[in-house]
């Protein structure tokens, strides 16, 4: 496949992706399946008044959603949807994911700060003490894929896992960044930031009409981005019989995504202190005994 | 280096520059420390600029988390976190100008008189930069990194201990 085709077909089930998350979401949030429903919610808030709170920072209050969205998309640049180059071909784009990423919390934080109103605020902080505990098990869960693959670029971390998968080779390390990248994106049980029925919404309560929009086009981004670091960090990537390189890619991005909100459909938000702790306490030294473990099946 | 190169570096310079100064041109803690992060994140571009991809990459994701943690901290302690009741932000204004040029005059002289060797005109590629650091790091410069992470988690602990609350204060006696 030449490289411009497939650089338009990995656009185009990027896009697809987006659309069906955002099915996908309407049916974890009110359990209908409406495959109307995107466009409708979508050309409904570009309608909307964009109304801004008193008293704003103008600056953070811009920047936020677009700063939002372009983490989770240039995350998804270096991702591999095939064999071959990603958008940005990185010897270190494993890295250039958390890196990424990071910002998706700077920009919830300006979120939450911007608007000069109290429940924001408090949603933006949250996020803050969430990313910052789910980041550790993030990074030292990618870190393991690395130390098997010998190298930081995504597409050799996906030749590493030609025969064995790493969610069979490292199941650990896959089960916490699987519940972390649920926290990255805020997805229940993990809402804490935007937590409908406690803070109105949060981080989110002041934003409106076309900045609403990019946020909540921007959460579905960065859900398809963490299903398919998911898929080429754990799954094998494009590995896969019969099928091309590219759909094995996007039906495990998908079966990923899906499962995101087959759980958030179900779970109850987890208290706070509770949230910070399973962190801190466990998922921190399971991601250190991830390391180990993938360093002694690598000396073996 | 190429010439798009060194506009870019040029660029990303004043960038940080403009931004260093920003963060002392507010009297909001928040838009303060998310200044110095725009600040870090230039010279990270900087980094980039001169083909330096792993620690560019480095620089802009560390400083994310950090600056941010800075803002949360900034806002619990400072009398005025938003900057609306019209804090100055500035203070013993002339011994910082005094200590400031002197730094200054030093970095400029270190500098201009270092001999710093021939400047390298071929750049390894960010494979094999990313195996020599790794070599750099298990090899010559272990025992420097290995005492730095311990000293680092010394001081998180000791910081996390006095933070605790006296036992008695929690029985409330």
């Amino acid at each position: 496949m030449s490289q411009t085709v497939y650089w338009i077909v990995t656009i185009l089930l990027f896009t697809a992706g987006v659309y069906l998350l955002a099915v996908m979401e309407r049916w974890a949030v009110y359990g209908r399946l409406e495959l109307t429903y995107p466009v409708k919610s979508w050309l409904s808030l570009l309608g909307q008044e964009s109304v801004t709170p008193r008293k704003l920072d103008m600056v953070f209050y811009e920047t936020a959603p677009l700063l939002f969205i372009t983490a989770a998309l240039l995350a998804a640049m270096v991702l591999p949807f095939g064999q071959g180059s990603p958008a940005i071909d990185l010897a270190t784009g494993a890295l250039f994911i958390n890196a990424s990423l990071a910002y998706v919390m700077v920009a919830v934080l300006m979120a939450g700060w911007a608007p000069n109103g109290v429940y924001a605020m408090v949603g933006g902080w949250r996020f803050l003490g969430q990313l910052i505990a789910y980041s550790m098990p993030i990074v030292m869960a990618i870190t393991a894929t690395v130390m098997r693959a010998e190298s930081m670029a995504l597409t050799k971390i996906v030749d590493s896992q030609q025969g064995l998968w790493n969610i069979v080779y490292q199941p650990v390390g896959f089960l916490l960044f699987y519940l972390s990248s649920m926290a990255l994106a805020f997805l229940p049980p993990f809402d804490l930031p935007v937590a409908p029925g406690t803070l109105a919404g949060g981080v989110l309560a002041e934003f409106t009409g076309v900045r609403l929009l990019i946020f909540r086009v921007g959460r579905l981004v960065l859900v398809m981005t963490l299903s398919l670091a998911t898929t080429v960090l754990f799954l094998g990537g494009w590995h896969g019989p019969f099928l091309p390189d590219f759909v094995w890619t996007f039906l495990k991005t998908l079966a990923v995504a899906a499962s995101f909100f087959g759980i958030s459909r179900f779970a109850v938000r987890i208290r706070y202190d509770s949230l910070l702790a399973w962190s801190w306490k466990y998922a921190t030294p399971a991601a250190l005994f991830n390391i180990l473990w993938v360093g002694i099946l690598l000396l073996l | 280096m190429s010439t798009t190169a060194l506009i870019l570096l040029i660029f990303f310079g004043l960038v940080a520059i403009w931004f260093g100064w920003r963060v002392f041109m507010t009297s909001s803690m928040v838009r303060s420390a998310l200044s110095l992060l725009a600040s870090m994140a230039a010279i990270g571009a900087m980094f980039l600029a001169m083909e330096a991809e792993f620690l560019g990459i480095l620089q802009i994701m560390m400083m994310a988390t950090e600056m941010s943690i800075m803002a949360i901290f900034m806002t619990m302690f400072m009398m005025d976190p938003g900057g609306m009741g019209g804090m100055d932000m500035s203070h013993q204004k002339i011994p910082s100008i005094g200590g400031g040029m002197i730094v200054g005059a030093l970095v400029v002289c270190i500098a201009a008189f270092t001999a710093w060797g021939n400047m390298a005109l071929e750049v390894p590629l960010p494979d094999k930069q990313n195996y020599d650091l790794g070599m750099e790091l298990m090899k010559r410069s272990m025992m420097i990194f290995e005492s730095a992470g311990t000293t680092i988690l010394v001081a998180m602990i000791a910081a996390v201990s006095t933070a605790l609350p006296y036992k008695s204060d929690i029985d409330g006696n």
